[in-house]
């Protein structure tokens, strides 16, 4: 039994910021049918990586794949009236409805919250954005890397006297769909003790702002890099082999000896660093001693070590040693599903273990593989109506 | 009434629930911090307010509570398992930072974010792997146990009872890292730092860019709507060059050699230089080009925009007022807020 067997989630969402909070829900027991359409292909379908190298291919992503396990997948044609008509069908049947579409869309195409409502009195509608459905900005296109920009991440990013940083991925599309889960899993507690529903209009840049809300607190004049307001050593030191590196955090004194012992080279008798305050000052010289100390050893080693000693430390990982790691693989922070197209795969679990109600990753659908299963089976229409709905268009 | 007004959360807060407890509170929720080691002014004001600090009893408090936010950064604390057992109907939600059942180690913000694979892709080449502004993993674990403790009162409201749920901070963290891991397994390609260079197909495209009075994020991708509006505002400044004859469905900008790549973005360069901030957003929301203007802290919090949304909000921090994100959301719950004061 999954925490939210029961549920009912009409998923209008698409690329990052609604599937993956869709996944969350749909890991965890609740009905997730995911409208999708052929018209204007889910983009998540389109990313790479391939299975095959299959790019034409729309059930052949691997990024769609892990963004959308345990979904259910329909095509509904949202661009045509007969097919808005369906997708009402759908909306009857639910008890959420997400979407992430441009501000306006779901108005255009008869969507829009207080149709939600009249069809469903109690719907709770789930929205994300890059700005949000009200203020100057409510009409903005952007990306996950639009909300690193309006929030302070990217100006906060990168080295100290440097320019902003932009890395190579879209940190809003992780974290507004985390959001977007919370606010869902609150309205349902909320409809459950008044029977009430309502929208939920998350933005990107807001989740963003509050993920750095120490440094709001602290306003500090300069990017803070690996550095932190009060720890020395903190920070990513060199050890052997190609890009390879460790990260040391000294949070007590306790750590502080374990680290001078374990790494010797004097550092517990040098007169630069015999305190907190102390190892602050001096932590340009403390990183340069350790950096040297470090440059000859093995990070996983090393950061075996330290940690036994009571040091907080870790080998900075890639995409393999994340992907491969024992501590993960164990944890079952990637389940093996079978999925038709991808064959074997492995995708990634919630971060969690629930005790009475335990998740299950399931694969993601096939574009349109529920179509006949929903449509008769659950929104009632016969057999030929969906044919004639699909020769002309309507439900593809 | 606001959406969790009436439930009662319990926290050890240690900077892995933190935050957690915080979304709850921001939420309604009644929420008690009944143990913090943590001393720092500002990051306390950040993750705690709109928390009351009690000094009873930890059972009393339990007995009360539907909702145990239990931070075990420090290590395992069998104790509080026996205590939590006690009260069948609690949502006891354990952080620790290994998986569960894994041996304890010290861990960080910044070890943990060493763990996520992340860090290895932020930053320059010929630089050392940098962490993401703040304190990622503390937040990103923040939320999901936020996450976790609903998880557990929607099934409570199923089966009348509660559960433990172990949330760990290592996988939490590793779970924001959507591309590496899986890079690797289909393409066996391992991602290394780019600094601002955005790498498609052949060539690569600068995402960061010097205007007038600061900077902006733009890229030449292949998106022929948005570059023909680009090119439309330099065409009527006088600004396009090169760039007003080029046929944008014609050409793939993943395809194209460097060097041209370059050329182009060198008049774009010298076009985002000659206009202030301002004026290339205003183009941007009017005509959608994809561009974003890179705001500092203090522009973030002045924002015309935040400010109507009413994101940020005066805390009480002792003797001084801090200006910090409020709600988490816009949502119809309505509904009293907490308490914006940090707790003693």
């Amino acid at each position: 039994m999954g925490a939210l067997d029961g549920l009912r989630v009409a998923d209008f969402s698409w690329v990052g910021a609604g599937p993956r909070s869709t996944k969350d829900l749909a890991d965890n027991g609740a009905t997730v049918i995911k409208v999708e359409s052929r018209k204007r292909l889910d983009l998540g379908r389109r990313s790479p990586p391939f299975a095959r190298g299959e790019s034409d291919n729309p059930d052949a992503s691997a990024f769609f794949a892990q963004t959308n396990t345990s979904k259910k997948s329909v095509t509904i044609n949202l661009s045509d009236p007969r097919g808005v008509e369906v997708a009402k069908r759908l909306v009857a049947w639910a008890d959420v409805v997400v979407e992430n579409f441009g501000p306006g869309y779901m108005e255009r195409i008869g969507l829009g919250y207080d149709t939600l409502r009249e069809i469903k009195p109690d719907i709770i509608l789930a929205s994300v954005s890059v700005a949000g459905r009200t203020g100057p900005m409510a009409g903005f296109r952007g990306y996950g890397n639009s909300a690193a920009a309006h929030s302070g991440h990217a100006a906060m990013s990168g080295w100290p006297a440097s320019e902003p940083h932009m890395p190579p991925f879209a940190y809003g599309d992780v974290v507004a769909p985390m959001f977007l889960t919370v606010g869902i899993l609150a309205a349902l507690e909320h409809h459950a003790r008044t029977g009430e529903g309502q929208h939920v209009d998350v933005s990107q840049i807001e989740p963003m702002v509050h993920t750095i809300a120490d440094l709001f607190a602290e306003m500090p004049a300069e990017k803070p890099a690996n550095a932190d307001l009060v720890m020395a050593p903190h920070g990513v030191y060199p050890c052997t082999g190609d890009d390879a590196w460790i990260a040391i955090a000294v949070e007590t004194e306790e750590a502080w000896h374990g680290l001078s012992a374990t790494l010797g080279g004097g550092l517990a008798e040098d007169p630069r660093f015999t305190d907190r305050a102390a190892r602050k000052a001096n932590e340009t010289a403390l990183d340069a001693e350790l950096s040297k100390l470090t440059a000859s050893q093995d990070k996983d080693a090393l950061a075996g070590a330290l940690t036994t000693a009571g040091v907080a430390a870790a080998p900075v990982l890639d995409g393999r040693e994340v992907l491969e790691h024992p501590g993960l693989l164990s944890a079952g922070h990637f389940l093996t599903v079978e999925h038709p197209v991808l064959g074997t795969s492995r995708m990634p679990a919630p971060p969690m273990r629930m005790a009475a109600t335990p998740h299950h990753v399931g694969p993601s659908p096939c574009l349109g593989q529920h179509n006949e299963e929903v449509f008769v089976g659950l929104l009632g229409l016969t057999p030929d109506e969906v044919a004639g709905l699909a020769e002309k268009g309507v439900l593809a | 009434m606001s959406l969790l007004q009436g439930l009662k959360v319990v926290i050890v807060a240690d900077r892995l629930t933190d935050f957690g407890g915080r979304m709850l509170a921001e939420l309604g929720a009644e929420v008690v911090l009944a143990e913090t080691p943590m001393a720092d002014g500002a990051r306390r004001a950040a993750w705690l307010h709109g928390m009351r600090r009690s000094d009873a009893p930890l059972e009393s408090l339990l007995a009360e509570a539907d909702i145990f936010l239990d931070g075990r950064r420090a290590g395992d604390r069998p104790a509080l398992d026996d205590l939590a057992e006690r009260f069948p109907e609690l949502i006891h939600v354990v952080a620790t930072g290994a998986p569960l059942g894994q041996v304890h180690r010290p861990a960080t913000d910044l070890t943990l974010m060493a763990l996520s694979g992340l860090m290895t892709i932020v930053g320059e080449p010929d630089r050392p792997p940098l962490r993401l502004p703040g304190e990622q993993a503390y937040a990103l674990t923040g939320i999901q146990v936020a996450t976790a403790a609903l998880l557990g009162i929607a099934a409570r409201r199923r089966t009348g009872r509660g559960q433990r749920i172990d949330v760990s901070a290592m996988q939490s963290a590793a779970l924001s890292n959507y591309r590496g891991p899986i890079m690797y397994e289909w393409s066996g390609r391992i991602a290394r730092r780019q600094g601002n260079l955005l790498v498609r197909g052949k060539s690569g495209v600068r995402q960061v860019w010097p205007c007038k009075d600061g900077y902006v994020t733009w890229s030449m991708i292949d998106n022929p709507g948005m570059m023909r509006a680009l090119v439309g505002v330099m065409v009527d400044e006088g600004a396009a060059g090169d760039l007003a004859d080029i046929d944008w469905d014609a050409i793939l900008v993943a395809d194209t050699d460097q060097a041209i790549i370059d050329r182009w973005q060198g008049i774009v360069g010298t076009f985002f230089a000659r206009h202030t901030k301002e004026q290339l957003g205003a183009w941007s929301l009017r005509l959608g080009w994809g561009l974003s203007t890179i705001a500092t802290l203090e522009e973030v919090r002045n924002s015309d925009h935040l400010a109507e949304r009413g994101l940020f909000v005066d805390v009480t921090d002792g003797d001084v007022t801090r200006r910090l994100p409020g709600p988490l959301f816009r949502h119809g719950g309505g509904g009293p807020t907490p308490e914006r004061r940090v707790p003693e």
